[in-house]
Parts: C-alpha cells; sequence; structure tokens
C-alpha cells in the first residue's frame, strides 16, 4: 500500500543534530527504568507484592511516597518491582513484531513476484481482523499470564512491521549500490544480508521503538477489560486499571502508574524521532 | 488500467475469505463453548444430558468442516446465526448496535482529522519557538495515555468536577460530546504527526520559496499545497486506523456505558458467542478492505503519479 | 443488627417500626415528615439485567426490577422475618408440610387487566416448581419436592408437595416467587430477557427499556395491594424510576456525588466514608444466606486430606481481611451462614485464626517446606488455584489478602482473573480449580442446601452435580441437607441446620470470610428505601423530598 513514505523515511531534517535535553532526559528516563527492571531491590525497602494490612489506603507521606493501595502494598514498589514486568512484556510484544514482521517483510520485498503477493495478502488479513479482538481470543487461546498477553500483541503488531519492512527493501533495492552490488555479481542472499538488510533496519527499528510505547498500553487495555496478568502481578497496566475503581477514594492508585505509563511512551517516541532522522 | 482495478478487487475478496478462514479456526480453538457458558448456572439446575441435547439443538455437534461450510453458506446469504447469549439472530444484535458504533466512530473521525490539522497548523505557524515545539509533541502525548484512563478522567473532570456535561441522562448532543473525544484523542495524534511532518517537507520545497517571492502569504501556500500533499496519507492512515476505531469503541462504551459493537465484542469474547465473534470480525474485515480498496483506487485521482502503479499497491 | 444502625434515619421510617434500633432515635424525628408524591428516581446499577422469569430473580441487577413489578403471596418481615399477609390473605398447612393451602385477596389484577386469580396462581407455580423443557424453564431454586396446584375456587388455592415442604411459606415471599401474568409463561424463556415482556401486579409497570442500558417503569395509578402490614397503602409515591446501566465503580459514586442520580447500588467500602462526608447516605442490608466464602473441592487431592482443609482454615484471618478490606457493614463470618440468617449458631471457635495450629496440620499431612518456603509432599507442591469472583465486593483484594496469609504457612494460592468463559469451565474442574469463591442470600434454612446440594448451586463439585466426570461424595451432608429441607417440625429443622452447621465446619469444607451485606447509596433526599429480608431494595414507599 501507500504506507511506504508515510513513516517519513525521507522526510528531510530542517534542524540540524545537537545536544537535545529533552533527548537525553528520554534516554534518562529509559535507563532508570531498565535499573528497576534489573533491580528493584536496590530502590524500594518495601515489597511489590506484599501488602502490611492496617496500612491500606494511605495518601502519599514520607514513608510511601505514592501511597499504599487497598492492602497496604506500597504503589512506588508496585510501579519499581512493575516495571521488570511492563518492559518485559513490551519488549517480548516488540520482538514478536519485529521478528515475524522483518522476516515477512524482507522476503516479500526482495523475492517479489507472486510470492510478494502471497505474503502481503496474508498480512492484509492480518490487519483486517481487528487487533483487540485477535489479542482477547489469543490470550483466551494460550491461557492468562504475562507473557501470553505480551504475544497476543505482538501478532498483531507483525503486519506494520511487515510493510515497513517490504518497503524499505524495495527502497534500497533500487539504490545504485545495491544494483551494482547484484550487477557485479553478488549472490541473492549475500546482497541481502550485506546490504540490504543492515540499509533497510533503521527505520524498521525507529519504528520498533514506537511501537514499544503503544505496547504498554495495549497491554494496560487488555488489564482494564479483565485480560491482564493474574494478581498480585504488579504491571503497569493492571495497576492503573485496577487501581481506577479507588479513583473518587484514592487518586493515587492510578495517577502514578499512568505517571509512568506516559513518561516511558514519550521517552520512547522521543528516541524512535531521534533514531529516524539520523538513519 | 481497467485489469488492475479487477485484479485489485478480486484480491481484497480472498482476503476477505481468508481473514474468514483465519477467524474461524481461531474462534473454534477457543477452549470453553458457549452453550456450556450460558447453561452451566446453578440457578438453571440442567443436567450435563440436557446440556448434551441443547447442543445437538445448535448443531455444535456437527463436524468441523460441516460447521465451516454451513456458516460461509449463510454468510453469503446474509445470515450471521443465532446468537446463543444473547438467544437472539446476530443479525437482530447488529442491527441495534451497529448504528450507535457508526455514529460514534464516524464523529470521532471527522474530530480527529480536525484536531489533527489544527494541531499540525498550530504546531507550524505558532509564533514561538518553545511553543512551537511543545504543540509538536502533543501528539505524542495524546498516544501515552490509556484510553479508558483519558475517558474515566475526562469523566470525572468535565462531568462531576465542572459540572458541564452530565453522564446520566444527557442529551443527544451531550450524550456524545465525551465518548467521541475519547475516541477521537488517540487516533488524532497519529494523524497530527503525519501532518506536522507533511507540513515540514512542503516548507523544504524549492516552489515555496518561489510562491512566497511571488507575493503568496505563509498561511496560504501551506494550506493550499498541504492540502494536496497530505490527503493521501492521511487517508491511508485514516484506513488503516479502522481497527484502532472499533478497539476504541470497545473501551469506549464500557466506559461511558454505551450500548454498541464494541460492548458486544467484549460481551461475545467473554461469553465466547462465537457466531457473534464470527460476524463481528467479517464487518470489521470488510469495512477495512472496504475502506482501504477505495483508498488505493482513489491515489491516483489524487496523485497522478501512482497512476502507473495502482496494480502493485499492496 | 448493627447493619440497620448504619442506616440514617431518613431512610429508615421502615425499619425503625423494629426494636432493634435505638441509636437512630434521635434522627427518627426527621422521619416523621410528611411523604410527598411525584418524581422521578434515577437508579444507578452496576450489570445490565439478564433475564426477568421471576427465579431468575437470584442476580441482584434482575431482583432489582422484579421486586417493583411483581408482587408475592405472602411478605416476609425483615425485622421479624415472619411471613405476613400479601396477595394471599391467609394460609393453612398441614401437619407434615406437604399440603399448602392458599386464601387471595380479591380484585387484584395484572397490568395487562387479566385478573391474578387462583388459576394464574396456580400457572405461576406449576412453572417454578416443575420448570418447562419445551420452553426452557429451570426449576426454581426455592422450591422444593413440588408436586402440583389445585384450583379449589377462583380464590382459593392447593399446593401439594411429594414430601414435606417446610421452607415453601417463606419460599412464597422470595424475590423469585413474583407472580407474573399467565401469557407472560408461555413465552419461551429465553425471551423474558426483554422486560417489556413482563407482566406483574406489582406497584410499578415496565414503560420502556433499551437493552443492556436503561429501564423506565411508571407507577401504577391503580395499585391498591401492598403488604397489609406496612403503614402506606395505595399507589406508589414515585411517578417513575429510571434504572441506567453504569458499570465502571467510579462513574456511579461520582454522578451520585454530583447530582446526577439518585440512588446508586453496589458501592465498596472504600468509598463509604466519601459518601457519607458529602452527607449522603449508605443503605446498607444484610443478605442473611451463606456467608462469603471459599469453598473446597475435596476431590482434588491436594485438599483431599482432612487435614490440609483444617490447617487451611485455621491459617486465614478473616478479622484482618474484614479490617483491611471493609467497613462495619461486612461483619467477620462466625459460622457458615450469617448471624441474621435463620438457624445460626455461633461456631466461632471452629474458625479460630491459629498459624502454628495450621503448621502443626501440615505437618502432620506430611507436606513439609520445600526451597521456595512453599511446602511439598512427595515432589509436589502445595499450590492451590481459585478464580475471582466477579460479582463479589472487592473478591480480587480479599483473596490476595488471603493468598498472603496462607503464604505464610507455606501455601500457594494463585488468584486468576479470566475471563467468564475459561472460569466457567475450569470452575467445574476440580482438579483446576481445589477452590471456589461463594455466596448466596435467602432467610430460610433451606439456603445451605441450595449452597451444597449437588443438583443445586453444587458449590463442592459432587457426583451427580454439575461436574459430570465427578466421582466424590459426601452421602452424611447430602443426607443432612435434605433433612433441612423436608423436615417439617420447626424446632427440628432449625436443630439439623445447627448440625450442619457444625458438620461442615468440621470437615472443613468451607472457609467463611465475612458477612455479605448489599450496599446502596442514596442522595440525602431519598426517603425511605426499604429492603426485603436478602437485601433486594424496594421503592414502593421510597419519596423524594423537594430539592
Amino acid at each position: 500500500m501507500t504506507t511506504l513514505d508515510l513513516f517519513g523515511t525521507r522526510a528531510p531534517s530542517r534542524r540540524i543534530p545537537r545536544f537535545d535535553p529533552t533527548l537525553v532526559l528520554s534516554w534518562a528516563i529509559v535507563a532508570v527504568v531498565l535499573a528497576w527492571a534489573l533491580a528493584p531491590g536496590l530502590f524500594t525497602p518495601h515489597s511489590g507484592t506484599v501488602g502490611i494490612a492496617g496500612n491500606q489506603l494511605k495518601a502519599p507521606d514520607a514513608a510511601h511516597w505514592f501511597g499504599t493501595d487497598e492492602i497496604g502494598r506500597d504503589v512506588l514498589a508496585r510501579i519499581i518491582y512493575g516495571a521488570a514486568n511492563s518492559l518485559a512484556g513490551a519488549i517480548v510484544a516488540v520482538a514478536v513484531g519485529f521478528f515475524g514482521g522483518t522476516a515477512l517483510g524482507l522476503v516479500a520485498g526482495s523475492v517479489g513476484g507472486k510470492l510478494d503477493i502471497a505474503i502481503m495478502r496474508i498480512v492484509d488479513v492480518l490487519l483486517s481482523v481487528p487487533g483487540l479482538l485477535l489479542q482477547l481470543s489469543i490470550i483466551i487461546i494460550l491461557g492468562f499470564g504475562t507473557v501470553n498477553v505480551a504475544v497476543a500483541v505482538g501478532v498483531t503488531i507483525v503486519a506494520g512491521f511487515a510493510r515497513l519492512m517490504r518497503s524499505e527493501v524495495i527502497r534500497v533495492r533500487q539504490a545504485d549500490y545495491v544494483e551494482a552490488a547484484f550487477g557485479s555479481g553478488g549472490r541473492f542472499a549475500a546482497v541481502l544480508w550485506r546490504h540490504v538488510l543492515p540499509n533497510s533496519l533503521g527505520t524498521v527499528i525507529a519504528y520498533a521503538a514506537l511501537q514499544f510505547g503503544s505496547a504498554i498500553l495495549a497491554i494496560s487495555t487488555l488489564g482494564f477489560l479483565g485480560y491482564g496478568a493474574p494478581p498480585p502481578t504488579p504491571e503497569w497496566g493492571l495497576l492503573i486499571s485496577e487501581g481506577r475503581k479507588y479513583l473518587t477514594a484514592a487518586w493515587w492508585l492510578t495517577t502514578f502508574p499512568g505517571l509512568a505509563v506516559i513518561l516511558v511512551v514519550l521517552a520512547a517516541n522521543r528516541i524512535s524521532q531521534s533514531l529516524r532522522r539520523s538513519s | 488500467m481497467t485489469q488492475a482495478i479487477v485484479s485489485r478487487i478480486g484480491q481484497a475478496l480472498v482476503v476477505l475469505l481468508l481473514a474468514f478462514t483465519a477467524s474461524f479456526l481461531l474462534l473454534q480453538a477457543l477452549p470453553g463453548d458457549a452453550i456450556l457458558i450460558k447453561y452451566q448456572n446453578p440457578e438453571m439446575g440442567l443436567t450435563p444430558e440436557q446440556i448434551a441435547e441443547i447442543r445437538v439443538l445448535y448443531g455444535a455437534d456437527a463436524p468441523i468442516w460441516a460447521q465451516y461450510g454451513n456458516t460461509l453458506w449463510n454468510f453469503l446469504q446474509g445470515s450471521f446465526g443465532y446468537s446463543i447469549q444473547a438467544g437472539v439472530p446476530v443479525n437482530t444484535l447488529l442491527a441495534t448496535n451497529l448504528p450507535p458504533t457508526l455514529r460514534l466512530a464516524s464523529l470521532a473521525l471527522v474530530l480527529a482529522i480536525l484536531l489533527a490539522f489544527a494541531i499540525a497548523f498550530a504546531a507550524t505557524l505558532a509564533p514561538f519557538r518553545w511553543l512551537r515545539n511543545a504543540l509538536a509533541s502533543l501528539p505524542a502525548l495524546m498516544i501515552s495515555v490509556p484510553v479508558f484512563w483519558l475517558g474515566i478522567m475526562l469523566i470525572q473532570i468535565f462531568s462531576f468536577r465542572l459540572r458541564l456535561v452530565p453522564i446520566i441522562n444527557p442529551n443527544e448532543f451531550q450524550a456524545l460530546i465525551l465518548p467521541v473525544l475519547t475516541l477521537a484523542l488517540p487516533i488524532a495524534a497519529p494523524l497530527a504527526q503525519i501532518l506536522i511532518r507533511s507540513l515540514d517537507e512542503v516548507e523544504a520545497q524549492p516552489f515555496v520559496a518561489v510562491a512566497r517571492a511571488k507575493g503568496a502569504t505563509r498561511k496560504g501556500v501551506l494550506w493550499r499545497h498541504v492540502l494536496r500533499n497530505a490527503l493521501l496519507p492521511v487517508l491511508t492512515i485514516a484506513g488503516l486506523l479502522f481497527g484502532e476505531l472499533l478497539a476504541g469503541a470497545v473501551v469506549t462504551e464500557t466506559v461511558f456505558g454505551i450500548n454498541g459493537l464494541g460492548r458486544i465484542t467484549e460481551q461475545a469474547v467473554s461469553n465466547q458467542d462465537t457466531a457473534v465473534l464470527q460476524a463481528i470480525v467479517i464487518l470489521a474485515a470488510g469495512g477495512f478492505i472496504l475502506i482501504n480498496l477505495l483508498v488505493d483506487l482513489a491515489a491516483p485521482l489524487i496523485d497522478p503519479r501512482l497512476k502507473r502503479t495502482v496494480g502493485a499497491l499492496a | 443488627m448493627s447493619l440497620f444502625a448504619r442506616v440514617s434515619g431518613k431512610f429508615s421510617r421502615l425499619l425503625v417500626v423494629g426494636a432493634l434500633l435505638s441509636s437512630v432515635s434521635a434522627s427518627a424525628v426527621l422521619a416523621q415528615e410528611t411523604p410527598v408524591q411525584g418524581g422521578t428516581l434515577v437508579y444507578l446499577e452496576q450489570q445490565a439485567h439478564t433475564n426477568l422469569y421471576p427465579p431468575a430473580g437470584g442476580f441482584y441487577p434482575n431482583s432489582g426490577i422484579l421486586n417493583q413489578i411483581t408482587d408475592k403471596l405472602t411478605w416476609q418481615n425483615p425485622e421479624t422475618l415472619k411471613n405476613e399477609p400479601w396477595i394471599a390473605q391467609s394460609w393453612e398447612i398441614n401437619a407434615d408440610a406437604t399440603e399448602y393451602t392458599f386464601k387471595l385477596r380479591d380484585g387484584v389484577t395484572f397490568s395487562d387487566g387479566t385478573p391474578l386469580d387462583a388459576e394464574a396462581v396456580a400457572k405461576n407455580f406449576d412453572t417454578f416448581g416443575l420448570g418447562n423443557k419445551e420452553l426452557g424453564y429451570p426449576v426454581a431454586e426455592a422450591i422444593n419436592n413440588y408436586d402440583h396446584s389445585e384450583v379449589i375456587d377462583p380464590l382459593t388455592i392447593k399446593f401439594v408437595f411429594k414430601a414435606p415442604a417446610p421452607g415453601f411459606l417463606q419460599a412464597t415471599s422470595v424475590i423469585g416467587s413474583g407472580l407474573v401474568a399467565p401469557s407472560v409463561l408461555d413465552q419461551p424463556y429465553n425471551e423474558l430477557g426483554d422486560a417489556t415482556k413482563i407482566i406483574g401486579s406489582g406497584p410499578f409497570v415496565v414503560e420502556s427499556e433499551v437493552l443492556g442500558q436503561s429501564l423506565n417503569l411508571k407507577a401504577r395509578e391503580d395499585y391498591a395491594w401492598g403488604p397489609e402490614s406496612l403503614a402506606h397503602q395505595g399507589r406508589a409515591y414515585l411517578d417513575a424510576i429510571q434504572y441506567v446501566v453504569t458499570p465502571e465503580d467510579s462513574v456511579r459514586i461520582g454522578a451520585l456525588l454530583a447530582g446526577q442520580a439518585d440512588v446508586i447500588r453496589q458501592i465498596q467500602a472504600y468509598d463509604e466514608a466519601q459518601v457519607e462526608q458529602q452527607g449522603y447516605e449508605i443503605l446498607s442490608a444484610p443478605t442473611r444466606g451463606v456467608n462469603n466464602n471459599v469453598s473446597f473441592r475435596p476431590e482434588n487431592p491436594l485438599v483431599a486430606d482432612l487435614k490440609v482443609r483444617q490447617a487451611l482454615t485455621a491459617a486465614t484471618n478473616s478479622e484482618e481481611i474484614v479490617s483491611t478490606l471493609f467497613s462495619s457493614h461486612y461483619p467477620r463470618a462466625t459460622s457458615v451462614i450469617a448471624s441474621t440468617a435463620s438457624g445460626y449458631v455461633d461456631l466461632s471457635d471452629k474458625l479460630a485464626f491459629d498459624q502454628d495450629r495450621a503448621k502443626a496440620l501440615l505437618d502432620e499431612a506430611g507436606w513439609v517446606p520445600g526451597a521456595d518456603g512453599i511446602r511439598e509432599k512427595d515432589g509436589q507442591k502445595l499450590e492451590l488455584n481459585i478464580y475471582e469472583s466477579l460479582p463479589q465486593p472487592q473478591n480480587r483484594a480479599t483473596l490476595q489478602l488471603l493468598s498472603q496469609q496462607w503464604a505464610q504457612v507455606g501455601v500457594k494460592l494463585n488468584v486468576l482473573a479470566g475471563d467468564s468463559g475459561s472460569a466457567t469451565t475450569d470452575n467445574l474442574d476440580p482438579l483446576k480449580t481445589p477452590l471456589r469463591p461463594a455466596m448466596v442470600g435467602r432467610a430460610d434454612p433451606d439456603v445451605i442446601k441450595s449452597n451444597f446440594y449437588p443438583t443445586n448451586r453444587d458449590s463442592l463439585l459432587q457426583k451427580g452435580g454439575t461436574n459430570p466426570n465427578a466421582t466424590w461424595e459426601d452421602p452424611e451432608l447430602n443426607k443432612l441437607l435434605l433433612s433441612i429441607a423436608s423436615e417439617p417440625d420447626s424446632d427440628k429443622r432449625l436443630k439439623l441446620t445447627a448440625d450442619v452447621q457444625a458438620y461442615l465446619l468440621d470437615q472443613a469444607y468451607v472457609i467463611p470470610i465475612f458477612e455479605e451485606p448489599q450496599v446502596f447509596a442514596g442522595a440525602p433526599y431519598v426517603h425511605d428505601v426499604t429492603f426485603d429480608a436478602v437485601a433486594r431494595p424496594s421503592f414502593y414507599n421510597t419519596w423524594l423530598s423537594p430539592r
């Protein structure tokens, strides 16, 4: 389809690359969240899953910066411990979409002909079935759990990656140096591996960063509909969706996890933007 | 040219059939079954034998290929089968629930496009650099918020705090404001991003400098050229966002307690009411394929450079 | 009964009648205001109604509607739990409770004009008691041993039972025994989801509905047959009631506090303070049935051992659950059934929280702590699954807290939050779900049978019940349950009820947690919302003071 240049691969940059505080901040956010995911115990003395009875629904104070939830768990601790689940979920989802989609797009774009048409029709089928419905069905079939939810989200973003990759491959193939590589007798697979793949990946990686944010949101929406990870797993989307019931009594339950998601998604967007410019 | 269009339509039909088959297999793979879920209710006091009888009644014990054939044949005749959970034909269910969702979705799409243009132009034409940057990052912020959270927050702020729109017993206009906004914001975001980029591109084109040298205003040039250049990507994205609209409708309708296709979808998944799900998949897939077919066919009319390649478009 | 004391004075005019309320006597003065006629009550419901066949009224959204549009043969006084005349003016019961004869009130009509006579009552109870396979009507849960009815004259009807049915008089007053016009029961069961098809004789009639979204009732002008013992007779004070389905908790409570709704159902304990602070009222009523609990499926080998079940009972700190998650409207459970239920005995000593005892019992049963703290036996971990139950208040939080408590004695409880499809399928398989949350509300000892008997709700998944592959059963328990349902002597019946409570806890088949109320909230200008014995709201007496 005509998504070819929608992603702005060839958009001329009007800004000269320079020190950009928002980009630095974005990387900093990602670094902090990664650190949370790897060593949550370093950042909070509280448990992410076990609460203290009698300590429930406390507003934010010096001991619990983000307050406590309905069974006395520290909300900040839940967010910190939840980073691993949310990041892992988003990474798995994007990985499924990235590898599945890139493989399909690469084959379709480089082989062309009937195979291209066949693959792209399959991608169309994937796109045409409503994503949410597909996700819900996959979760019911695979069963509940962080990984299964992530896989379900991943399957629905395969199509986007496939289309983008295909268009990138077609663009790169037409470039003079690739034509030259083919012309000088390079084997098809070798040229593909050495020239086409590296040169088309940049945009796709930027797209992956963008999808990373969407994946967190999609997982969160599934949590809202009751298809998230089983409790007491701290997972950001689940925290927001569980906390919303307490909105009138305890605003902090849904607000802080919400802010965490917003910051990470914004950071991912910003990083995606910078990757795209540099590619 | 005509041959290319015929081939494109043929491919669309193949995709639709594939979507039907894929979703049929997917739905068959669901572990529970609607009959058990509906009738395995202690208040009904049915024995396992009675439930087996009901199963025969619904034809749910036939071999899978026979069920596939039957379902397909019925779909071709425009009959979507029988909802086990609701106890009414799926057609009836759709007749009452499709219109509210269509109205909600189409208004949201229109609002999203308006918002996207407003944000894009403001982000390009605003007086200060910091303001332009802030406006340009607005779309990213808009897609960072979960839709259900957005809906609940809009209700809290506009209905309960500011008391501008009642959520219970609103008039017809009031009933649409918040749901349409909830659905439109996340869809407006990617559209606005595309438009901002298009504006960047247009401004960098040499003809802009020429036009301005001839005395045209900046706004005028942008408006005239952007419309043509941006229409295609906006249309394409809008086509792709069709699926998003349904997902958004599921959440929006749940939050606002509206009856519609989205709510039905969610309930049907939960109750594994396969007939309903099959119909929704085909409707959504049909809508998606039709819209994208139209976009593809219209593309050469908007941008003549594409005329040559229409057959190769995916 | 402290539950009622929490209900503020303006709401409690009817409740004041009972001598239970010393604490509201001061505010009772307010209740002297004269009721005003007129106005529409906006009522927010959490879920849409499913089917309005009266025996389907166990589901709260159904009963919230049925209770306004149908009348019953008798009225169970919520304070005394005695049955008083309503559509039946008087009745006679033979000595062994196998024959009931009711004299009906004259001049009662359904809203379509047809008379509510013995023929109509016969048609209703024949359907409730026997079901109707052809049209898909199930047998009503509250009616046991039903054989047939005999119309003696247009205003006299006799019901005959195959075996003693001592619970039947009370069963004529429950929400599932609402009387509908005979023509309603000629329609297929599946079509009764459409409220406009339900024709009753109640103080309100269905005016219009948007399925799954809203429903409008209007007052019936010629209504003149409310329960005799009510002070209010004749037409309802309200002109209309509007039900709006509002699934989001925060939206219901927000709409009430913003003045967009008058009464809402299902407010959670954590929102109560906020509601009261703003001058709104909490309306809470007990459901008087089987307490909110988790029930074991003894067919699962992990919980087949009595010692394991006893250990888990001892490891459960229901006091902590109640004080952490709930409010004073949710008393801690002291038996299988609520302290307000008939036949209740205090068995709190069998439910004592004692972690040391729990550990000792598990050691005895051969379950020893593994490397990760979870107990093991023959290489198998003591890891149990339970699905959360969406209709129960804060069930997910309750189960998570329970999971924390059990973890302290080395047992892992996984709380699953599945879609209703997977939950329904898995809950039938004791190997997948060794435990299940349960509760039933009904103010008669029969309620215990309803919860545990295999052909009723089959909480333990016995042979002959809902699980076709079940092999496990407890014949002694079933014998006890059956005898409650057919013991005509009411003292002996209460004794049997006490026995079965003790038996259930001795076998540790069930861990009761708290007495589940129904909690509503109302705006300050809403007066006299009343509840039947199992907390179904009635708006017959309700009136709105000018705002």
